[in-house]
């Protein structure tokens, strides 16, 4: 049941490191972490102090873009200028047969708080320009409308499995002939609703998080933005387009279990990377590292342990692994395109990045985390990445070294 | 791998009752009952839109028990009751879910929670906020509680494309229908609308404003229109691959014989854009790519909803696509408003033969829109019927659907 690979040909990113893919990889592959102390807003009484902000830059200023886009907008819009300009591609698509798929999972809810707080205060006040691209398809319909795309554009908002599931759905467009071109990521910025949702939930570490360490206490809040270039591999082919990295597979399930948490057996996730696999006619023997969810939270990361080891068997505690989440944090719904471009990077440079966090890896979850510097691999060829969600929703995908397909 | 893909049940909740005879019903008779939106928040600025069309009377309980309703958020609860619906009237009611996707569109999530939860965390402190409220917050949570009503784990996700999300759900349920990513899909289409959400629909100066009766009137493609009538509730659709649901001898309301999506640069964030020209071709582009040749749509089942810049982009892309030679356009949102669904439950009903009334509250043509929308009670039924959905920010999506065969034993 598997299908073609596409060619991914573009990376753009905006993260806690700074405004650019270089920075984002300079600084995952350092070992620090981008989660520290934060100013988006006024944090006091929640549980946690701690998230990875987007630092200032030009694109933050009111002016840059005009005033009515969001935070979430200014960074996907930057993120996916980078990625057409890497791909060799002029900034207007309206000649190619393009498409857009983001996720997000608030889009431009920062920005309604500060209309919603006016709001209860002094309602003939509150200014709806606030409001012009709240819902979760803002920074996707920006982007678009910045570059001119004609075909398909849509935003999924499953919470932090978003961007796979957008991968997915931009994966399928281009099988299915319908564009040859996809722009997919995602967009989410920090705001009060997101930060105190999981401090209500109890879900958020003090410190900055620590994946798969005995210590871990929770996730840690992050922003930011990630975009793909997508092509089919007849027009990567027929422009001559760098190709960085292949996107072979994605698949998706749902626990169909409870809200928040994921299934403990992680029988969820196994059937989106079991998909995954087969959508990439790819064994599981194939994969040379994975990079994981791993949020940080003692449910997710014994979950994706479990996984390992039913889909990995005896491999498992052998598999290198690592977790972007340790370096920047939860894009929440671009997560899935932050960490997937990370992955094509990591293959790129046959390098896994490691994992930060405080205290030492749990024993009980058996996997091979990279932690301290970074691991080389450069052999490796095919890497999986997956991501859970609220809800039970669970999403992986499959990608391939350029060599590799 | 592709499969062809049939819708073999619709369920519906909304303002005009439970169940798609209901819907039916009310498209016939044009009988809803706006409702006084409750002002008291102070969200509202003054004059204005005054009326919603709301389903919060319903009595949902023999679909949803109280037990699990009481932890869903109202969408979730409109939702769940048209999956019940939806299955049942796919002959589906007991089937086994193990390889069955999940696909919600909505235009807003779930406001209400949504609200709460911002109340709390925004004027009482962190430690008022709710657990509970922020993961029922979110806007997969209809899909997540589908999921776990049924047991569904395949593909499980949410789409918010504003007015097309109903229809861009609807395509990606028929994805992963047509790759065998899912054995059938349970296509959903919900939102709510409360107080919060009117006002600022109405500060856009997205609502119909009251006339000087007092009504407020939806008036798809009407020179007078000023905005749509708010509306909730939810629509599901069962979608199936062709011989699965033959093999199992059910009866298809429609086949899906074509997708198109597209998008409109020229659009602003919060309104409709002037790109008719090039919405139209990608239109024309897609309808060749599946096969399907303009003169052989009989019905347009429009997305128009009384929306000043909507109708008019919408009237430019039929005029364009179609030139002389208009079918029947009938704009079901005149009399059921948006969002919650029914445009999706309207379309289905549609194709599949049933009427669903003239197009409400059009009384005097737009000389600048060079089309008038189909006024008859009732209308041949189509053999392909093309439905349309152009969403504010730019987003479009439409979906062609044939009339099922007269014979189930159809060679493939």
């Amino acid at each position: 049941m598997s299908g073609e690979p596409v060619a991914v040909t573009g990376l753009g990113a905006v993260s806690g490191f700074g405004w650019g893919v270089e920075e984002l990889w300079r600084g995952v592959l350092s070992g620090a972490s981008a989660i520290r102390d934060f100013h988006r807003f006024d944090h006091t009484g929640y549980r946690t102090h701690v998230a990875s902000e987007v630092p200032d830059g030009p694109a933050l200023d009111p002016e840059a873009g005009g005033p009515r886009l969001t935070l979430a907008d200014r960074f996907a819009l930057v993120a996916a200028a980078e990625a057409l300009a890497g791909a060799r591609l002029p900034e207007r698509l309206e000649g190619a047969a393009a498409g857009l798929f983001f996720g997000s999972s608030t889009g431009g809810m920062f920005e309604s708080e500060q209309f919603f707080a006016q709001l209860v205060g002094r309602p003939r006040r509150a200014p709806i320009s606030l409001l012009s691209a709240q819902q979760p398809c803002g920074p996707g319909d920006a982007v678009a409308r910045a570059h001119g795309v004609t075909g398909p554009v849509e935003t999924i908002a499953s919470a932090c499995a978003s961007a796979t599931l957008a991968l997915g759905a931009a994966l399928d467009a281009l099988r299915s002939g319908e564009i040859e071109l996809a722009l997919a990521g995602g967009s989410d910025s920090l705001c009060r609703l997101t930060f105190g949702g999981f401090n209500a939930l109890r879900a958020v570490d003090e410190r900055p998080c620590r994946p798969f360490r005995r210590e871990r206490a929770g996730m840690s809040i992050g922003e930011g933005a990630a975009v793909l270039v997508l092509e089919s591999r007849a027009r990567a082919e027929r422009r001559g387009a760098p190709v960085l990295a292949w996107l072979a597979g994605v698949g998706a399930s749902c626990d169909a279990h409870h809200m928040t948490s994921p299934d403990p057996q992680g029988e969820g996730i196994s059937r989106a990377v079991a998909a995954a696999l087969a959508d990439a006619g790819l064994a599981p023997a194939a994969i040379d590292f994975v990079n994981l969810h791993g949020t940080g939270t003692p449910a997710n990361d014994s979950a994706e342990a479990r996984m390992l080891a039913r889909i990995f068997g005896a491999r498992a505690p052998a598999l290198p692994a690592t977790s972007t989440k340790g370096c920047v944090g939860h894009f929440l719904g671009a997560a899935g395109a932050v960490e997937a471009l990370v992955t094509v990077l990591c293959l790129e440079h046959g390098l896994v990045h490691p994992t930060p966090g405080e205290g030492t890896l749990d024993p009980g979850l058996g996997v091979d985390l990279v932690v301290g510097a970074p691991r080389a691999l450069p052999a490796a060829r095919r890497a999986l990445s997956t991501n859970l969600a609220f809800g039970g929703a669970n999403a992986a995908c499959v990608l391939l070294h350029p060599e590799a397909a | 791998m592709t499969r062809a893909v049939v819708a073999t049940g619709l369920g519906a909740v909304g303002p005009w009752g439970v169940g798609v005879e209901a819907l039916a019903g009310c498209l016939a008779q044009g009988a809803t009952r706006p409702v006084v939106v409750d002002r008291s928040a102070g969200y509202h600025a003054p004059g204005g839109a005054r009326t919603a069309l709301t389903a919060s009377g319903l009595d949902l309980s023999a679909l949803v028990p109280p037990a699990s309703a009481r932890r869903m958020s109202p969408p979730a609860r409109f939702a769940v009751a048209a999956l019940r619906l939806a299955l049942a009237d796919a002959g589906l009611a007991n089937a086994d879910h193990e390889r069955t996707g999940i696909v919600v569109g909505t235009a807003f999530g779930p406001a209400f929670v949504t609200e709460q939860l911002l109340i709390q965390l925004l004027r009482q402190g962190p430690e008022a906020a709710s657990p509970a409220a922020f993961t029922e917050s979110v806007a997969s949570a209809s899909a997540a509680q589908m999921a776990m009503a049924v047991g569904a784990r395949g593909p499980n996700l949410a789409i918010t494309q504003r007015e097309t999300s109903d229809l861009a759900a609807l395509a990606e349920g028929a994805r992963l229908v047509a790759t065998g990513a899912a054995e059938r899909v349970l296509v959903a289409a919900v939102d709510e609308m409360i107080p919060l959400l009117h006002a600022v629909l109405d500060r856009f100066r997205a609502l119909a404003r009251p006339g000087a009766d007092g009504a407020e009137v939806a008036r798809p493609f009407d020179r007078r229109r000023d905005g749509f009538l708010a509306a909730e509730g939810a629509a599901v659709v069962v979608l199936e691959a062709e011989p699965d649901a033959l093999g199992r001898g059910a009866r298809p309301l429609a086949r899906l014989a074509g997708v198109v999506r597209g998008f409109d640069a020229s659009a602003p964030a919060w309104d409709w854009g002037t790109g008719s020209g090039p919405l139209a071709a990608t239109l024309a582009r897609g309808l060749r790519r599946a096969g399907v040749a303009p003169g052989s749509i009989d019905l347009v089942v429009s997305g128009a909803s009384g929306a000043r810049r909507g109708d008019r982009l919408e009237a430019g892309v039929l005029t364009t696509l179609f030139g002389q030679r208009l079918p029947a356009v009938v704009a079901p949102k005149g009399t059921v408003g948006e969002p919650g669904g029914a445009h999706l439950a309207a379309a289905l009903l549609a194709a599949s033969g049933r009427a669903i009334g003239p197009t409400r509250g059009f009384e005097e043509p737009d000389p600048e829109l060079g089309l008038r929308p189909s006024v008859a009670e009732k209308l041949p039924a189509p053999r392909r019927t093309l439905v349309s959905a152009l969403a504010s920010g730019g987003a479009a999506t439409w979906v062609v659907l044939d009339a099922p065969e007269p014979s189930p034993a159809r060679a493939v």
